[in-house]
């Protein structure tokens, strides 16, 4: 067998580019959810969302939120920093169209410990979330919320540092029905 | 002459054959242990090609990540550019142009008119333009692009699905305990 060095430079060069590739590509992914194997159920749905924002449409978007308006300003600090935000949202006419595997397959890519699940809400009536989060060290690189529902799978992806604080209090603004949902108040040395 | 010599070393030799032994005999063969020649400049040249093949790898996919960067950073200007293109002003409403008016400020929707990013695109292509000019005349206005004011949307709809999500599995945990979201947030 021959070694490495007696390989072909072509061959060598090869192997180099690679193995860059990979590693920009693992780089470039980050803590991001692989979503293509639910668009099957898009035909399904009576009611789809699909949303796939890059970091550039990040910074696009971006730039066109008024600072005057307070909410738009809130939103922009929120957005700023983030990798990517990628959303699918399928609402059924009937209960249970879709398969355990679809919701298996998304799980299969939560998992420790790469993903650390923080909550994971059990309902009957209003069906489970669950709650996962990305870390590096002390830093949120990413969360994962999956709701799974009779007639509703939900699954939203957030790649990069995101505010769980801030993202929590925007319901009630910009539209968003207020759950009535009391934000916990301040400790006296965060203030 | 005494051919037995020649035949079988036997007898007495000529001298001329003793002489012609004599010359030649230094030249005849010696076994001696083989020993091979210290590592030629050709192949030294050729140890270094693996090297060099790495480092050209290398160098290579430097250039090509800096060129990616480029590109990237170029398009994020080009976008920029589009969400801030040149004023362009409706026939109802004329804007009155502001020297305090920044590039980053955008004006009230019914005094823009939509701009084709692509027409504009073109347009810088082929059309000389003073750009040391432009950034000495401040802008009048800008205008969202369709792409910026599309993502703006995807991006709240993204988020309020989030919120949304989140402050279920939140109002289901609430308890005595307090906020669960908040304090894993708080962890480090």
């Amino acid at each position: 067998m021959k070694s490495l060095f007696q390989q072909p430079p072509g061959t060598l060069l090869l192997v180099a580019f690679m193995v860059m590739a990979s590693a920009f590509t693992t780089q470039a992914q980050g803590p991001r959810i692989q979503l293509g194997n639910l668009d099957h159920l898009a035909t399904k749905a009576s009611d789809t969302v699909d949303v796939t924002i890059d970091e550039r449409l990040i910074q696009l978007a971006a730039k066109v939120f008024n600072e005057k308006d307070d909410d738009e300003a809130q939103i922009k600090k929120l957005v700023q920093g983030l990798k990517g935000i990628y959303v699918r949202s399928f609402e059924f006419d009937v209960d249970n169209a879709y398969a355990a595997t679809d919701v298996d397959s998304i799980r299969a890519q939560l998992r420790e410990p790469a993903w650390m699940r923080i909550l994971n809400v059990t309902s009957k009536k209003e069906g489970n979330v669950e709650v996962y989060l990305s870390m590096n060290g002390p830093d949120i690189t990413g969360l994962a919320v999956l709701s799974v529902e009779p007639r509703e799978l939900t699954i939203v992806n957030i790649v990069g540092p995101v505010d769980l604080e801030k993202l929590t209090k925007l319901e009630g603004n910009l539209g968003i029905p207020d759950l009535g949902v009391e934000a916990p108040k301040k400790r006296k040395n965060e203030q | 002459m005494n051919e037995e010599y020649l035949w079988d070393k036997s007898g007495e030799p000529d001298p001329e054959i003793k002489q012609l032994e004599d010359v030649l005999g230094t030249l005849r063969y010696q076994p001696r242990p083989l020993q091979l020649p210290e590592l030629t400049n050709e192949k030294r040249k050729k140890g270094y090609l693996p090297w060099l093949a790495i480092a050209a790898a290398l160098l290579v996919a430097l250039f090509a990540g800096v060129v990616w960067l480029k590109l990237q950073s170029g398009g994020l200007k080009q976008n920029q550019e589009a969400v801030a293109p040149k004023s362009v002003q409706s026939p109802k409403s004329k804007v009155t142009p502001s020297t305090t008016s920044t590039p980053e400020e955008v004006v009230p929707e019914n005094k823009i008119v939509q701009n084709n990013a692509f027409a504009l695109h073109q347009r810088k292509d082929f059309v000389a333009i003073n750009r040391s000019r432009q950034a000495r005349t401040p802008a009048v206005q800008t205008v969202p692009s369709k792409e910026a004011l599309l993502a703006k949307e995807q991006l709240l709809s993204a988020l309020r699905l989030a919120s949304e999500k989140l402050n279920f599995a939140q109002r289901k945990v609430q308890g005595p305990a307090g906020n669960p979201i908040r304090n894993q947030h708080k962890i480090g």
